[in-house]
């Protein structure tokens, strides 16, 4: 198990490389650099742009930038951001949070709502409720998350319901730790919804498959035929084969914690790792981007190997030694 | 459960914020005329776009630096009405007879919001960062670069900005309150340059200064954690900052300005400043009465207008803006790297002949433009300069009104050609050309639609090329692989010397052939001899003079074919006194001295 996850992690240091050298040959590709923008303008002097562009290394070819940036990310410095004068590493740190609660409140809602309509809609498989749900399912599938914000926004605008973006109230440092707690819900009621609702019909279509499938398995029948009630077939037999392929999903999820609200967070405006990001990428401020490249990555691999991992311990029949 | 610890843990911890100590009125206050007032209102407002630091040695973002204004003030400012340079921190200057040294007198008894005095000192010091030199850590003397100039520690823009011709002005303080700068020859706009800059707190900031970290300091993260440590002089100081939501400003304490009956301003107690994305989202909030001062894109006038009456609120025309809309050809007669030339030689031949530009200046209907595309909320713009600049504005340029048939005569003197309806040059290529402009800007976009329509009238083919914007700055600054363009010009300085890299040949803005080593052209050189003229020389009637040539030789020659210049919109709220909104200083110019009726 331990060789296992030590393998795992091993992989991820090529993929490191090759991903990163890859974000710098694109930004390399990319027209103009981060300096362009103060190009355009009409008071900045020319000696000015020449003096940064050599302590930006910006004269350099992206190759010895590259290597300049693994001797430094190998002494465990992440670069510094140009456009903020601070260590990469501090400046997610101040997004992170933000970030991480309204991934875990969609992760939340969407799988606390989706496997119990996946049950049902295999219980009650072809039923005017199965075809309710799946007819939500494929709307909701075919929204795009953007849009689902943007109609959103035009909702809290509509109505006065719900603030029209950011994560607090303008009075938030006036409030006592209660009301803060409840001006945080509040403004992450449409993000989540924003986020999640995709993600419970894609998860609630796989659920009811899986759940499909086991009722048809020789070990239902035996159960059944033992004069079990129902319910309990269905809950205790059913369910808990049925949701080995929830396991796999679940790592892809984890894996979005902190980069999947990218979109959500531009359009609802809310302030976390995405903007920063989105940011980071339009004013080409390379560190940035590179280090939130590099946690996607970091945290899609984690994902998988918590998945499996999962699935080793829920599933005897799953080994994670290689064969002898 | 578990969601409410962690949206506790989410709250912040309550800063343990140093108490200000609050110094007596300064001897040297300055007395606000306008009518006393009652303090304790609270100012909310949107702003586009985040910060990125609060240092003005590195900031670059609009919203850092009208941030970073709140905080810092500066020796002398200008008039509001007038433009013209008048007293801030220094009450007074001299300026010696030869021109070079200015003595500027402090006011007296001015303290930094954190109660510490503010002294000559600070101002030397804040010098001091721009040009502290890189140097060899064993013989003490300053290291060069490769090609000879100095190695400076911190470059930031004031660094080479400041600089007079490559040199340094010298500093010296005379006594506490008294100062006094060298320039190395005669520096016309030092006055406006050098005395606007923001100065920084030596008390606060020396020792940053000298272990080198002075660029990390006041980064958003101080923002976050210690925004108290950001002293400054101006009317507020930072309260809170949340990175992506909002910028919270309180009253400084120790402000230098009182009223009439004695009160220390600002009569505002907080700024509650909300990041919004864009301009858009920024009106929006405005619209439906959320904040209290915005300024309003000329496209959004409309809409935004019928909320006016609902929600008690006023929105004035100002006038024309500074900014600028204009197109130029591709006059830079070198090669790429294969050996081509960057314009294929029979346009370029026709970019660079001035009838030929003339002629597609009087081809353009700029009304048109103005009813179209800014329903008459912009003015026709004859030259380069902007009339809202009225001092420096030249009425008596030659104008290009919509001529077609001005047009068709010189492209026939040309030797130009209609074959049907189809313009050729006289060896018969036909006359077509590529413009781009950023994709980005909607009225833009639009404008360039609309020059594509008026030179089809003239037979004349444009093919649109809408590029990102820094695909746009890489064409027009290093690849040269374009043929014509269209952009615009925000304010600048409000001095003509500021435009200095625009107009001069050997500018970096210098649009249509940047960075020449010698002036390709007579009216080029002429301009160049023009411009100098008006760096050196003090005497505002001459550089007048000289500066309505430089006008009249860009509209004979049109290196820059002008457009149209938006107008300035800006709205307050009906509940703020004291508003005297000038063309200049917008509605907020007097903040200071602005109330509102508390709520509670």
């Amino acid at each position: 198990m331990i060789a296992f996850i030590i393998r795992r992690l091993l992989t991820l240091i090529p993929l490191l490389f090759g991903i990163t050298m890859l974000v710098f040959i694109l930004m390399s590709l990319a027209p103009g650099d981060f300096l362009t923008p103060v190009r355009a303008q009409r008071d900045v002097p020319a000696d000015l742009i020449a003096a940064i562009e050599v302590e930006f290394g910006l004269d350099q070819p992206w190759y010895v930038q590259y290597v300049k940036w693994l001797g430094n990310v190998f002494e465990g410095n992440l670069g510094h951001s140009w456009a903020y004068k601070l260590p990469v590493s501090d400046l997610i740190g101040q997004r992170i949070f933000a970030t991480f609660l309204l991934s875990l409140c969609a992760f939340v809602f969407s799988w606390a709502i989706a496997i119990p309509l996946g049950v049902l809609a295999a219980i009650y498989k072809d039923s005017i409720f199965d075809r309710i749900s799946a007819g939500l399912a494929y709307a909701a599938l075919s929204i795009p998350e953007f849009f689902l914000a943007l109609l959103l926004v035009f909702f809290a605008a509509q109505t006065g319901w719900f603030p029209m973006g950011g994560a607090t109230s303008i009075e938030y440092e006036y409030m006592s730790w209660f009301e803060q707690i409840l001006d945080r819900a509040h403004h992450l009621i449409l993000p989540t919804l924003a986020l999640g609702i995709g993600s419970i019909a894609s998860i609630m279509r796989i659920m009811r498959a899986n759940f499909l499938d086991t009722i048809r398995a020789g070990f239902v029948t035996t159960a059944r035929a033992k004069g079990q009630h129902e319910f309990i077939v269905m809950f205790k037999h059913v369910l808990r084969n049925a949701i080995n392929p929830l396991v796999s999903a679940f790592g892809f999820a984890f894996s979005g914690l902190l980069s999947g609200a990218l979109m959500v967070e531009i359009v609802l405006q809310y302030p976390g790792l995405g903007q920063l990001m989105y940011q980071s990428i339009l004013r080409e401020d390379q560190f940035v981007v590179l280090a939130a490249v590099m946690m996607g990555c970091t945290m899609l691999v984690l994902g998988n190997l918590l998945a499996d991992i999962l699935l080793a311990w829920s599933d005897p029949r799953i080994r994670l030694e290689a064969k002898k | 459960m578990g969601f409410l610890v962690l949206l506790a843990a989410g709250c912040d911890p309550v800063l343990e914020r140093p108490q200000a100590v609050v110094a007596a009125i300064p001897t040297d206050a300055k007395i606000e005329a306008f009518a006393v007032g009652i303090h304790g209102a609270t100012v909310v407002e949107t702003i586009p776009g985040d910060l990125a630091t609060l240092n003005p040695l590195v900031n670059e973002s609009a919203a850092g630096s009208a941030a970073i204004g709140r905080i810092l003030d500066s020796l002398i400012t200008l008039d509001p009405e007038t433009g013209a340079v008048i007293p801030n921190l220094a009450k007074s200057w001299d300026i010696s007879e030869d021109n070079l040294q200015y003595t500027f007198h402090l006011r007296r008894g001015v303290h930094w919001s954190d109660g510490q005095p503010f002294t000559a000192e600070d101002v030397v010091f804040t010098w001091g960062t721009f040009f502290a030199k890189e140097r060899d850590p064993v013989t003490g003397e300053p290291l060069r670069t490769e090609n000879g100039t100095f190695q400076y520690r911190y470059n930031s823009r004031s660094t080479f900005g400041q600089m007079i011709n490559g040199q340094e002005p010298l500093v010296e303080l005379l006594d506490d309150y008294t100062v006094r700068f060298t320039t190395p020859e005669v520096y016309a706009p030092f006055l406006l340059f050098g005395g606007g800059v923001e100065l920084l707190p030596k008390h606060i900031l020396q020792g940053a200064f000298e272990d080198g970290t002075l660029m990390d300091q006041w980064s958003v993260d101080t923002a976050i954690q210690e925004p108290w440590k950001i002293v400054g002089l101006n009317m507020f100081v930072l309260e809170s900052y949340r990175p992506g939501e909002r910028i919270v400003f309180k009253r400084n304490p120790n402000y230098w300005k009182i009223d009439s009956a004695g009160q220390r301003l600002p009569y505002v107690e907080r700024i509650i400043t909300k990041i919004v994305q864009d301009v858009n989202s920024s009106n929006v909030a405005f619209a439906q009465g959320l904040t209290d001062f915005e300024s309003i894109a000329p496209d959004n006038v409309a809409w935004v207008k019928r909320g006016e009456a609902r929600f008690d609120y006023t929105i004035l025309d100002m006038g024309p803006s500074s900014t600028t809309n204009f197109i130029w050809f591709n006059l830079n007669p070198g090669q790429r790297a294969d050996n081509q030339p960057y314009v294929a030689p029979h346009k370029f031949a026709w970019f660079n002949d001035k009838r030929f530009r003339q002629a597609i200046s009087y081809g353009i209907n700029r009304e048109g433009i103005i009813r179209g595309v800014y329903f008459n909320r912009a003015d026709i713009l004859h030259g380069y300069v902007s009339p809202k600049r009225k001092f420096w504005y030249n009425d008596q340029i030659r104008k290009y009104g919509f001529l077609p048939d001005r047009s068709r005569a010189l492209f026939a003197e040309l030797g130009f050609e209609y074959r049907g309806k189809d313009l050729y040059d006289a060896e018969g290529n036909r006359v077509a050309f590529a413009l781009m402009t950023n994709s980005n800007n909607g009225l833009r976009v639009e404008m360039a639609t609309v020059f594509k329509e008026n030179m089809a009238a003239l037979g004349i083919e444009v093919e649109l090329q809408f590029l990102d914007f820094n695909t746009i700055i890489n064409k027009t600054s290093d690849s040269f692989d374009y043929e014509a363009c269209m952009l615009g010009l925000g304010g600048g300085a409000p001095d003509p010397y500021a435009g200095k890299d625009i107009l001069m040949s050997g500018g970096r803005l210098h649009f249509t052939n940047p960075q020449q080593a010698a002036p390709s052209t007579q009216w080029e050189a002429r301009i160049d001899e023009l411009m100098r003229s008006i760096g050196r020389h003090t005497d505002v009637e001459k550089r007048k003079a000289d500066f309505f040539e430089v006008q009249a030789i860009m509209a004979e020659e049109q290196p820059m074919i002008f457009l149209v210049s938006a107008k300035d919109f800006v709205g307050y709220r009906n509940r703020w006194e004291n508003i005297q909104p000038t063309a200049l200083g917008g509605v907020t110019w007097n903040l200071e001295s602005l109330w509102a009726e508390v709520d509670e």
